[in-house]
């Protein structure tokens, strides 16, 4: 098992981009070698070990290293991203673009995550302990496959966009998720716990389940005769979205 | 004064007849010389086989492609072909660097120079829309550029074929040249433009254009005969009706014959078609579509008044850009894909469809297959001009990956092993055993262009000619195209040197130095008396239609990179 302990030197106002900064990168390496990775400050590179103190404890493959962020990187992106394998911690908040493209492994976030976590995301499991920002598990822009597989666990709430163009995966938000969560999704499953607002428009695959209020349901939803149980909960179901000859559904209280 | 001697090159130059033979090329300021000083600087070049640079006639590269990027602003950073594409931070010499099929103006420039290629022609410029055309133009580094206008669906054109005014019609094309600083005349679809205003299209060469009383068949004689009338350097540049649909190869044939009775007013062909691979298909819809390249073929084979280009598909995504406005609807409902479109006012339409080219879809194996098919059974290379029509059948990129499919039947059967037994059936690429050599090759990616575009000081290494030469770090008659077309495929994707204008801007596949290129347009002259009468036809025009006036619409020289005027006269 290998340990790496990562803290910022100082807080940061010009973001830095620390998409190099994932397991796959960093397993086997020696603290001097992971200090040197190159990562983007601003317009320039600059190697890690100048923006981070770097603690290595062990050595080990992929799969057996894990990669710790102590205190605020609320001005670091892409931590994990492309990530294969491994495990990252995050004590503290995390700037936008976290786990994005992410295809294994496991990150958890003790802190709030700005925008686009998980975004593009193929595999692997993010856990975030707090309250997520805009597109969640959502497509690069221009992009009509989001995220593809794994699972995004929001214990806290979503703004906005949740879920955008998603084709697979799955997204469980234990809060509220924001304004039209599912937008333009064509597969995967998101469960909201909490409320939402015109949810799943321009779906044409997939399943939505809101547990708790929902907010202007689209009229552009067909409500199904009977009900639905799962797990336990009878839901009313819907489906659609008619506008784009969609087969998703929807499932409400 | 700068000389430079390439001591030892293998040259493959078809202009002159050379295939592959070892000489020395001299160069003193940006041209090509018999001979050198003592104090030139030498490079050696044996063992490599050196060309006249690249020159892409039909690719879009400015204008229209705009609109790609930001409808799909994903391609950023696709990296499908690295080295190539993607997101390449700047360095010392080079600018930042994104994209794939719509890259950033920067590294249009970059990555055709890593290629070889030193010009490259637009192949659409909408009037209207020209100054933003010359604006990409300028911050495309390296390349010689030019561009072909837009005539085929625009109102005073129709109008003046309706009315049958062909001095003013002349007149006019001269004045529209002038207008966008453009180099030819392109056709597409012609009258579809206009129709697609109403929501229609026309179906065919007879079918009138709603509103103006002329067939498509009359606006491409029109057009043909003011290009001849104002000997323009290169013939109409046509995209025939009916593109996409099975069944068009008639059309296209039909198109092609209509031309054997115009005569050429200068050494070149009487029309160029382009993209024929989106205008060979057979059948009479996508249930039983087949491939129509042999009967294009065949006729191309029996005709000699024309060339044509491939058009051909890349696997993988694209990005379809055209001024034919209703094909890209339909591709829009067909596919469910993003769909732009625009009006250019009196003189055309537009759209942009972003599409995946899957070898695991018949329609798409049939449509790879019959860009091969042209290419491969038309005997004369002379005749072929090849292109992707990049990137709407694939980003130029793939040209060095195109290359092996043409010079390899080894490498083309690997590909058609993965299609389907329906793809199999439709096409009859798997028949076809001609592989092209380096000589072939050259001829389709350099002669062919200079010899269409009537540039003679391009596309070859004639004394005199502009020193624009590739060097590419393989030896023909020591490699065998045919089993190492992995060979082939490196060596074409980065030239081991690319000379412009004798400057040394790639070197062993990196960027070496970023000069600005020339940018060529045609000002052919017209009689001032038939000058006059015309501009008080479009003054009309401008004062009830158009959205802009005359004074602001032309493009100014300012806006042109070295600007490089082609002068022809006016036969009235």
């Amino acid at each position: 098992m290998q340990v790496v302990k990562l803290s910022l030197k100082k807080a940061n106002k010009i973001p830095i981009e620390a998409d190099n900064a994932n397991p796959d990168n960093f397993a086997g390496k020696t603290a001097e070698e992971i200090g040197a990775i190159p990562v983007w400050y601003g317009n320039g590179q600059c190697p890690l070990g100048d923006l981070f103190n770097v603690e290595v404890e062990g050595s080990g493959s992929v799969e057996n290293t894990k990669i710790v962020f102590e205190g605020d990187v609320s001005r670091v992106k892409r931590i994990g991203q492309n990530m294969s394998a491994g495990e990252i911690e995050i004590n503290g908040n995390v700037d936008m673009h976290c786990g994005f493209g992410m295809k294994g492994g496991k990150v958890v976030i003790n802190g709030d995550a700005d925008s686009w976590l998980g975004c593009e995301m193929a595999g692997g499991e993010i856990i975030l302990n707090g309250n997520a920002s805009y597109y969640v598990g959502s497509g690069y822009r221009g992009e009509s496959c989001g995220m593809r597989g794994g699972k995004i666990t929001v214990n806290g709430n979503t703004k906005d966009y949740l879920g955008e163009h998603m084709c697979g995966g799955e997204i469980l938000v234990k809060g509220d998720a924001g304004l039209l969560p599912a937008i333009s999704n064509n597969g995967g499953k998101i469960v909201i716990e909490g409320s939402a607002t015109m949810p799943a428009s321009e779906m044409k695959n997939g399943t939505v389940i809101i547990k708790g209020e929902v907010f202007d349901l689209l009229p552009s939803y067909k409500e199904e005769e009977g009900t639905e149980e799962v797990e336990g909960v009878t839901y009313r179901k819907f489906t659609g979205d008619v506008n784009v000859g969609g087969k998703g559904v929807l499932l409400i209280k | 004064m700068s000389e430079i001697l390439i001591k030892n090159a293998s040259v493959c130059d078809p202009a002159q007849g050379i295939n592959c033979e070892t000489m020395d090329i001299c160069i003193r300021d940006g041209k090509i010389v018999d001979s050198v000083s003592e104090n030139a600087k030498v490079i050696d070049a044996e063992g490599k086989l050196t060309m006249a640079g690249g020159f892409d006639g039909h690719t879009h590269s400015a204008g229209k492609i705009n609109v790609g990027r930001f409808m799909n602003p994903n391609d950023a950073k696709k990296n499908l072909v690295p080295g190539l594409s993607g997101q390449v931070a700047r360095t010392e010499k080079t600018r930042a660097q994104v994209g794939y099929n719509t890259p950033n103006t920067y590294a249009i420039g970059y990555r055709y120079a890593k290629l070889g290629y030193t010009t490259i022609c637009e192949a659409a410029i909408p009037l209207l829309a020209a100054r933003h055309t010359h604006e990409e133009f300028k911050e495309i580094p390296i390349l010689d550029k030019m561009g072909l206008s837009l005539f085929g669906s625009n109102w005073q054109v129709m109008e003046y074929i309706r009315d049958k005014e062909p001095e003013k019609l002349a007149a006019y094309i001269a004045w529209g040249l002038k207008a966008s600083r453009g180099y030819g005349v392109k056709i597409v679809n012609p009258g579809g433009g206009e129709a697609w205003g109403w929501g229609k299209n026309v179906s065919g060469l007879y079918d009138p254009v709603p509103n103006f009383d002329v067939t498509p068949a009359e606006i491409l004689m029109g057009l043909a005969e003011a290009n001849e009338r104002l000997q323009l350097p290169h013939s109409v540049h046509v995209h025939c009706n009916n593109l996409g649909k099975p069944g068009n190869y008639a059309t296209t044939i039909e198109t092609m014959k209509l031309f054997e009775k115009v005569k050429p007013s200068r050494d070149r062909q009487s029309l160029h078609v382009t993209h024929v691979q989106f205008n060979a298909y057979a059948g009479t819809s996508w249930r039983d579509f087949e491939t129509g390249a042999p009967m294009v073929a065949d006729y191309v084979n029996g005709a000699d008044h024309m060339t044509f280009d491939l058009g051909q598909v890349i696997f993988g995504p694209a990005m379809t850009m055209t001024a034919d406005g209703p094909v890209e609807y339909a591709n829009a409902r067909m596919l469910h894909e993003k769909w732009s479109n625009q009006d250019i006012e009196l003189e055309d339409a537009s759209g942009v469809v972003p599409l995946f080219y899957s070898p695991k879809s018949f329609v798409n194996a049939v449509q790879w297959a019959i860009g091969l098919e042209l290419a491969l059974l038309v005997k004369d290379p002379w005749k072929v001009m090849f292109t992707t029509d990049s990137p709407n059948g694939g980003s130029f990129v793939n040209y060095p990956e195109a290359f092996t499919y043409l010079m390899s039947e080894k490498r083309r059967a690997e590909v058609i092993s993965g299609f389907s037994k329906m793809a199999l059936d439709r096409m009859v690429l798997p028949g076809i055993d001609r592989e092209l050599d380096f000589y072939e090759l050259a001829v389709m990616t350099r002669s062919t262009q200079s010899k269409m575009y009537s540039m003679p000081e391009k596309g070859n290494l004639k004394v005199g000619s502009d020193a624009d030469i590739a060097i590419y770090d393989i030896l023909p008659g020591h490699v065998d195209p045919s089993t190492e077309y992995a060979k082939v495929k490196k060596a074409f994707s980065g030239a081991a040197y690319t000379f412009k204008n004798g400057e040394i801007v790639v070197k062993d596949g990196e960027i070496e130095e970023t000069p600005k290129g020339k940018t060529y347009w045609v000002n052919a002259k017209v009689p001032e008396n038939i000058d006059t009468a015309m501009q008080k036809d479009i003054d009309r025009k401008f004062r009830k239609y158009y959205t802009v006036s005359k004074a602001n619409y032309m493009v100014e020289d300012m806006y042109l990179q070295k600007p490089v005027e082609i002068g022809t006269e006016g036969v009235f």
